[in-house]
This record gives C-alpha cells, sequence and structure tokens, in this order.
C-alpha cells in the first residue's frame, strides 16, 4: 500500500467530468443498439497515488482505461490533464502528452509483435517520439531492463521465449522507456499464475515509490485493488456506484456490487480479518 | 425464414451488380461495336442502323440499362449478329448442355470426393491415405488443358469413345435406349476431363475439413462413451465438418463452371463455351453480356442452394438467424 | 528447422527450371519462329549412340529424317547421314536476356537441323519453341500474380484497417468480381479489348486483364488478417507512442499479412499460367509467330495432328514440373504458415 495517504498537499494529475461513451451496434435487421460504455464517469487521480477501477466484465473499466490512454474517443465529457482538455485535442497536440501516460495490457501474449526482439520492441516508444538518438535507446534499454528485473542479455530473444510474468515485466519495461508520469494498467496482473501476481505487484509498487509514477490499477480483483490501491473506485455498467478508502470498502461495503465483488475474492490475508468477521 | 430471404436478396444483387458491369464494359470498351460491324460484309448497313436505333445508342446509358434489363426479364436478351436471330432461345439450348455436364461432374466428383476424403481422413498417415495423397499431387500437376488433351488422344487411340460433339449423326434413328447410350458415350469424356481437374482439389479439402472435426476434443469424449465408430463418423463428425463442406460445394460450383467451358471447346461440346468463344471472335455483343450473365446465374443459383442447405444443415445458422 | 528446409528445396528448384526458361536463348538450339517449311510435322530424332554398323561412339548423334518413300507426312532416319550433337556450339545469334549478345548454344550442330521434340507445321524446332514459349507463359503468370496480389493487399488493407462504408463498398465490389466463373471473367475482360494487336501489347494486355480478374479473394484474405492484427495490443500499444496509421501498417498490420500472400501466390501463379495458356490455345491470348504454351498445343486441336503427330503433346508433359514445383511450394507453405480454410 502506497504511504503517501489523503493529505493536503496533494495535487490532482488527471481530471475526469462526466466522461461517455457510447457504442452502436448494427444489429440483424438494419437496426441500431447502442451500448453506453461509460455513463458519465467523473473521478480525480492524485498526483503519486493508486487508483484501483474494479469491476466485473462489462462494467465499462476497460473502456475507462482506453479512453484515458487516448486510444479511444470518448462520445462526450472531459479529461483534464496539465490544462487541456484530451478529448478535444488534435493528434499533433496528442503526441507530446502521450508520452506521459503509459498503457499496460492483459494478455502478456498479444502485448508484443510476435516477430520483433525485445530490444526492437523496447526502443519503438523512443523511435516514434524521436526523443532520443540511436546511440543512446540500447543503454537506455537495458537500465530499464535492469529496473524491472529483466536482464540486458535477452534483448535479442523474442517475446515467446519468456515466461509469462517476464512478458509483463516486459511490458512495464516498454511503458517505463518514455519516463510517462502515469501507468494505467488494464488487468495486468490478472492473466499471471498467482505467485508471479505478487511478485509483479511488488515490483509495481517499488517502481512507483522510485519514479514517483500515478497508476490507474484496473481489475476485477477487489482484494487485488485494496493491496495495491490508495483509493478504490466500483464500477457497474458505465457507472461509478462506489468509491472510498480501501480499508473502509472492504470492511464495511456499502454497495451491493460492492459487497458482490468481496464475495467474490476470498482471500486468506490481505486486506484486514475475514469478511465474515465483520 | 428471414435468413433465406436476406441471401435470395443477396443473389438478386449479385445479379444485378455483374449486369450492371458487363453492361458498363460493353460501353467502355474501344471503339464502338457498330463500327466494328460495319467491316463485316455480311451484316447490311439498314440492319446496322435499325440496329441503332433500336439499341437506343443515343439515349443516356441509366436509360438503355433500364430498358435493357426490362426486356430480358421479358425473355429478350438481345440479338446476335453473326447468327442473325434473337440471343435467348440460341443461348438457352447451350446452357442446358452445359448444365447436363456440368451437374452431372458435379455430382460424380463429389460422389467419388466424399467418400474418399473421408477414409483419407479416418486412417491419416497409413498406406491408402498416402496413395490418394500422391494421386491427387499427381492429379493437380496437370494443368486442366493438357488432361483434356490427353483424355481426346485417349479416345482418339482406343477408338472407345466418341472425338467430340453431344450426339452422333444418327441419333435421330436411334432407339430410346440407343439415344441414352449414345449420349452417355459423348458424355463420358467431357465429363472425365471436369471430374479429374476438380477431383484433387476436393478430396484434399474433404480430408482436411473432416480430419479437423475428427481431431476435435467432443469428439474424443463421444468415443470415451463407448459410441461404436459407425455412428461417431456419421452423427457425431460429418455434422460437424458439414459447414465447411457445404461451403465447398458452393466454390466447387464456380470451378466447375470454368473448368467447363475449356473443356466444352476441347471436346467440341456444343455448350456455352464454345458458343462464348465464337461470340468473342466474331464480337458478337449481345451473346457475350448473355453467356457471361447466364453463366453467373448458375454459379449464384449454385451459391444459393449452398446458403440453403448450409441453413438446413447447421443449427448454429438458424439460432443466429432468430436473433 | 526442417520445415524451413523443404521449402527451400522447393524454391531451388523452381529457380533452376525458371533460370532454364530465362536462358532459353542459350538452352534452346534454334530462335523459336525460324521456320523450315521442307519438314513440317518431323517427330522427335531419336539420340543414338551405337550407329547402324553396331560401332559405339561416345558422342552422341541423331540421323537427319527424310520423308519415307511414297509419303510426304511419314519420315525415317536417313541413316547415311549421321549428325553428332556438339555441346557449346556458336550458333545463331540471340540476345541472352533481352540485351546481351551471344553466339553459344548449349548444343547444336553445325549446319543441320536437330530437332529433339520434333517439328510442328511450319517446321519449326518444338523443344525451342517450349523454351521460348516458358518466357510468355511463366512471365504472364507471374506478373499477372503479382498485380492480383498487390491489388488485393491494397483492397483488403484499406477495407480492413479503414473500415465503415469504404470496407462495404469495396467487400460488395469483390462478391461482385467473384460471382462470375473466373475463367468467363477472364473472357468477358479480354472479349471487350481490342484482338487484334502485335504480341508485345497483347502480352501487356493479357497481363493487365490476369491482374483484374483474381484479386476479390487475396483481397478477402488480407482483410481478415488486416481485422483481426487491428486489434491487437501491440498495436495499440504503438498508438499509445504515438504511431501515424501509416506506420502501424507499414511496420505491424502488413507484414503479418505477408505470410498471407506468399501462400497465395504459389497457388495462384500456377492458376494464372494456366489462364495465359488457355487464352493462347484458344486465339485470345499472344498471336503468331511468338510461341506461348498455350498456342505450342493448339495444334492438336486438329483431328488429323491428334492421330498422327503423338509429339506435339510432349510439351504438355514438359510443364508438369514447373507446376509441380508451385504446387510443392504452396503446400509447403501452407503448413508451414497460416493454414487458411474455405468456410463462412
Amino acid at each position: 500500500m502506497n504511504t503517501a495517504g489523503h493529505d493536503g498537499n496533494m495535487q490532482p494529475l488527471l481530471e475526469v467530468e462526466n466522461l461517455v461513451k457510447t457504442y452502436s451496434r448494427k444489429k440483424f435487421a438494419g437496426t441500431r443498439e447502442e451500448v453506453r460504455a461509460l455513463d458519465n464517469v467523473s473521478f480525480t487521480i492524485f498526483r503519486g497515488t493508486t487508483l484501483a477501477i474494479v469491476g466485473e466484465s462489462g462494467s465499462g473499466k476497460s473502456t475507462l482505461g482506453l479512453c484515458l490512454a487516448c486510444l479511444e474517443k470518448p462520445t462526450s465529457g472531459l479529461i483534464r490533464f496539465e490544462e487541456k482538455d484530451l478529448v478535444r485535442l488534435g493528434e499533433k497536440n496528442l503526441r507530446a502528452i502521450r508520452r506521459r501516460v503509459q498503457m499496460i495490457f492483459q494478455d502478456p501474449a498479444s502485448s508484443f509483435n510476435p516477430r520483433w526482439t525485445i530490444l526492437e520492441i523496447l526502443a519503438e516508444p523512443l523511435a516514434l517520439q524521436g526523443t532520443l538518438g540511436r546511440d543512446e535507446i540500447r543503454p537506455r534499454a537495458h537500465l530499464v531492463l535492469q529496473h524491472v528485473g529483466l536482464s540486458p542479455d535477452m534483448e535479442e530473444k523474442l517475446p515467446r521465449e519468456l515466461s509469462g510474468g517476464q512478458r509483463q515485466r516486459l511490458a512495464i519495461a516498454r511503458a517505463l522507456m518514455l519516463d510517462p508520469e502515469l501507468l494505467i494498467l488494464d488487468e495486468a496482473l490478472s492473466a499471471l499464475d498467482c505467485s508471479v501476481q505478487a511478485q509483479i505487484a511488488n515490483l509495481l509498487i517499488e517502481l512507483q515509490s522510485a519514479r514517483s509514477m500515478t497508476y490507474l490499477f484496473i481489475t476485477h480483483d477487489l482484494a487485488m485493488a485494496g493491496h495495491l490501491g490508495d483509493e478504490i473506485a466500483v464500477m457497474s455498467k458505465g457507472r461509478i456506484v462506489e468509491q472510498g478508502a480501501p480499508d473502509k470498502m472492504l470492511k464495511q461495503p456499502e454497495n451491493e456490487i460492492t459487497r458482490q465483488l468481496l464475495a467474490a475474492a476470498p482471500r486468506l490475508d490481505f486486506a484486514g480479518p475475514p469478511i465474515s468477521e465483520s | 425464414m428471414p435468413y433465406l430471404l436476406r441471401r435470395f436478396g443477396h443473389a438478386i444483387f449479385l445479379l444485378i451488380g455483374v449486369s450492371a458491369l458487363a453492361f458498363a464494359f460493353t460501353v467502355l470498351s474501344p471503339g464502338n461495336y457498330f463500327d466494328e460491324m460495319r467491316l463485316n460484309p455480311q451484316i447490311a448497313p439498314e440492319t446496322i442502323a435499325a440496329l441503332k436505333t433500336q439499341y437506343e445508342l443515343d439515349r443516356p446509358l441509366p436509360i438503355r440499362y433500364a430498358h435493357w434489363v426490362s426486356s430480358v426479364l421479358h425473355g429478350n436478351m438481345g440479338f446476335s449478329f453473326a447468327y442473325n436471330s434473337p440471343v435467348a432461345p440460341l443461348l438457352l439450348v447451350r446452357a442446358r448442355n452445359t448444365l447436363l455436364l456440368t451437374i452431372t461432374a458435379m455430382l460424380l466428383a463429389w460422389g467419388i470426393a466424399l467418400p474418399l476424403g473421408i477414409w483419407s481422413a479416418e486412417h491419416q498417415g497409413g498406406v491408402s491415405d498416402r496413395l490418394v495423397s500422391s494421386g491427387t499431387a499427381a492429379l493437380m500437376v496437370i494443368p486442366d488443358l493438357a488432361l483434356a488433351l490427353g483424355l481426346l488422344v485417349l479416345a482418339v487411340k482406343s477408338g472407345w469413345f466418341p472425338t467430340g460433339g453431344m450426339v452422333s449423326l444418327h441419333f435421330d434413328d436411334l432407339s430410346f435406349l440407343g439415344k441414352i447410350r449414345d449420349l452417355l458415350l459423348h458424355m463420358t469424356l467431357p465429363v472425365a476431363a471436369l471430374v479429374l481437374s476438380v477431383l484433387p482439389l476436393l478430396i484434399r479439402h474433404v480430408r482436411a475439413s473432416v480430419a479437423e472435426v475428427l481431431d476435435a476434443p467432443f469428439l474424443l469424449a463421444a468415443e470415451g462413451h463407448g459410441i461404436p465408430r459407425r455412428t461417431l463418423l456419421y452423427r457425431y463428425a460429418l455434422p460437424a465438418a458439414a459447414n465447411p463442406l457445404i461451403s465447398l460445394f458452393g466454390f466447387s460450383v464456380g470451378t466447375l463452371l470454368s473448368g467447363s467451358l475449356l473443356v466444352e471447346v476441347v471436346m467440341s461440346w456444343p455448350g456455352l463455351g464454345p458458343f462464348l468463344l465464337e461470340a468473342i471472335l466474331a464480337r458478337d455483343l449481345y451473346v457475350i453480356i448473355g453467356g457471361v450473365l447466364l453463366s453467373t446465374l448458375f454459379l449464384v443459383g449454385g451459391n444459393f442452394s449452398a446458403d440453403m442447405l448450409l441453413y438446413w444443415a447447421d443449427p448454429r445458422i438458424r439460432a443466429e438467424a432468430r436473433n | 528447422m526442417k520445415g524451413k528446409g523443404a521449402i527451400s528445396n522447393w524454391i531451388v528448384v523452381l529457380l533452376a527450371l525458371h533460370a532454364i526458361v530465362i536462358l532459353a536463348g542459350f538452352f534452346a538450339p534454334y530462335d523459336p519462329t525460324e521456320q523450315d517449311r521442307k519438314s513440317p510435322y518431323q517427330p522427335p530424332m531419336r539420340i543414338h549412340f551405337v550407329d547402324a554398323q553396331g560401332y559405339f561412339h561416345a558422342r552422341p548423334f541423331v540421323y537427319q529424317l527424310q520423308p519415307r518413300e511414297g509419303s510426304y507426312d511419314q519420315y525415317q532416319e536417313n541413316i547415311a547421314r549421321s549428325v553428332p550433337l556438339k555441346f557449346f556450339v556458336q550458333g545463331e545469334r540471340y540476345r541472352l536476356l533481352g540485351f546481351v549478345p551471344s553466339h553459344l548454344h548449349l548444343f547444336g550442330a553445325e549446319n543441320e537441323r536437330i530437332c529433339l521434340l520434333g517439328s510442328d507445321s511450319y517446321g519449326r524446332d518444338q523443344l525451342s519453341r517450349f523454351l521460348y514459349g516458358g518466357q510468355v507463359s511463366l512471365f504472364a503468370g507471374l506478373l499477372g500474380a503479382g498485380i492480383t496480389l498487390f491489388l488485393g493487399l491494397g483492397v483488403g488493407a484499406l477495407a480492413g484497417f479503414y473500415g465503415g462504408w469504404r470496407d462495404d463498398l469495396l467487400m460488395r465490389l469483390a462478391e461482385l468480381f467473384l460471382a462470375l466463373p473466373w475463367l468467363y471473367l477472364l473472357f468477358a475482360l479480354r472479349a471487350f479489348l481490342p484482338l487484334a494487336v502485335g504480341p508485345l501489347q497483347a502480352f501487356f494486355l493479357i497481363i493487365a486483364v490476369l491482374g483484374a480478374v483474381g484479386w476479390a479473394r487475396p483481397a478477402r484474405l488480407v482483410r481478415g488478417v488486416v481485422l483481426s492484427a487491428k486489434e491487437r495490443d501491440f498495436v495499440r500499444a504503438a498508438r499509445g507512442f504515438g504511431a501515424t496509421s501509416g506506420y502501424l501498417l507499414r511496420r505491424h498490420i502488413l507484414p503479418e499479412a505477408s505470410s498471407v500472400l506468399l501462400t497465395q501466390a504459389a497457388i495462384l501463379v500456377p492458376q494464372f499460367v494456366l489462364a495465359e495458356m488457355t487464352l493462347s490455345f484458344l486465339g485470345l491470348g499472344v498471336p503468331e509467330p511468338v510461341p506461348s504454351w498455350g498456342s505450342l498445343l493448339s495444334s492438336l486441336e486438329q483431328y488429323s495432328v491428334l492421330v498422327s503427330c503423338w509429339w506435339m503433346y510432349l510439351p504438355a508433359l514438359m510443364m508438369v514440373p514447373f507446376f509441380l514445383g508451385y504446387l510443392g511450394l504452396g503446400s509447403r507453405l501452407q503448413q508451414y504458415g497460416e493454414p487458411y480454410k474455405i468456410g463462412k
């Protein structure tokens, strides 16, 4: 758990106001069906903290992550990042912002181009942003690899030669290449084995304090959210139904959805005494 | 039901689209057809002038197309300059002959490919499977043209089969059974050429589709329940393989129709193929369009039959259609 | 890797076969259009090592053929005139690869005509015609397939990547092209172009027509690959780094399509070679006197030739290794790459 806590000196990094995202699907006979993936979502992420978004499949949490990472355009609403509204920003101006917000995906298998070597994968973000020269990319890649616990000798390997845990480390490494301020983790630990999950979680915590990064941690596992998050927001059907500090939410959930999520994630120890005792 | 209606509408759309394209081609092609016809001494200038007004060369394109479509629907497919008669009756006779050949070849080819492919899939890696594989590979490597010509050489050398035409000269004098025998003899070579050209492809795809189903976990589970092999094959495996097989069926219609063009010309079978070729060399416009349209009609019809078969055979399609 | 080894074997075989055809000038003893009206429809000359007297010769030789007594179309060997086969002889001039002038031929005889595969109605050497004809047929097929695949790639990428109305329009158009049996479509297209053109124009016309016919199927395949690649996380990640659409297509999406295209190529090329042959066979292809594999077989349409001149069928058999090469390569590529199936 991050010790930044809730003190008055926290600055907001990203503010989301009334975000709406609707998808329209073409149905069989030509009619259209509108699905509201995000229904007036608002919250603030404070610098240096971790906000955990928890919800079931279809709750809209992944869509939220994609919108914040500027990989999907919201239908309406506001995303304020450093005095700029990311929703209305054109692609050219967005490019400069992209450096500062990076995303880590759920499936380690499809996160990388299978034909590229690790070095090429790590070099890509810098090549696209054009910040460093060619000779500077390689040493930086080595450095970042070491930070995530991988060996620089692996640079010529292909992704399929790595284990699931190693691949997620690589994903984190790639995200770190651009030295971002905000990291969006979309179910980044969900596809890993239990023990590996714990290792990567600890890595994330270390990196956060070392680099003063802010995390948006998206998951369906309420217990994991409690472990990593400074604040938890529970989503259902595109809306935030409950938001608050982990201790309170895990011990005294107010919303029915939260209660269901809590019941679905039994843990032996983590965020306090067993649920039955509260 | 709505599914079938949609597929039918789709088929109609295809026919309209192809006819529009064909019509557009005739306009875009360099040189006015009637200018070329003027060079042909067999066609009188008055005919040309009359045809010109009849075919409204001075009217805008969409109107000409609309009139042409309506006349086609009334059975008038234009006029053949080479034969000096309406196109429709000429084409329909040839179309019947082509269909005779193609449908026979289709039935025969599938009749051989299906059992052989299933047998191969059942005995994957075995001696019989490898024999079939080599056989199909050997067949596939021979170009269709060479195959047809080779069969022709065979006919000539052995004298068992007539080397051209659909019926003998004295056909009308034959008894009923004699007529059938004569027709069958004439049909043997072209059908053989068609079947041999498409058989290797069919066998390979049938084998692949069935083999894939045979490897599926659900079949393994059924086997574990002690279900006998015959039942497994016919009531579990084949229905699951029906989807790709029926799609293959639709695809084979197109391949056979294309192949029939060449085979008919080589074997002098009086079908659409040689007729179309003649029309091309003689620049007989309306025959060309009519021939192309008819072949499209057959292909679209074949694919629509495949759609219907699929609807009947695959419950998943029916379920999807209901939602 | 075992798979890759087999593929390169087939490639080597194909390259060797194509090399022979490319260097037709060297491998063929004569110019394919050179006529010898005194010796029409000569059967192949047999190669001997032992002469009529029973003596063994190290150098192979053939006997000149002369018309049989009392017949004008039957030939017999003239044992009085034996013609030794010489290798690497100086023969007629030709241009290797179209621009390097040379005299050298693989084999030949000084002043005599040797027809190892027989001759046609104009007395032209069939072997030479086969080799030069291969240039026309194979390269029409290769170029035609190249154009088709290029078109298919473009259309498929456009439709798959941008989606929306572009996708709908292009796929509807593709369906129209697939609604015609392909040989009928080919003929229809050819029909609406001028028929009586020179050999070079006809060659390019045919390549254009071939290219315009077959794009629909590759386009659909490429579209499928692009659609699935577009949704992959590494493409999303690249966009997150600020990649443009062009970059995404170029570096991530299209390379995925290349393996599908390669397999398609190995299947399409023989089909297109066959299409060119069919056109030429029926008189709609490259006109006389330029040989093409199709026109080589066209004389077999005549009954008399079919009955008595068996050697006119030989070119058909000699084409088999080429098709075998493409087929072998194609099936290996399919096994190695992604197997595609015909299914809805």
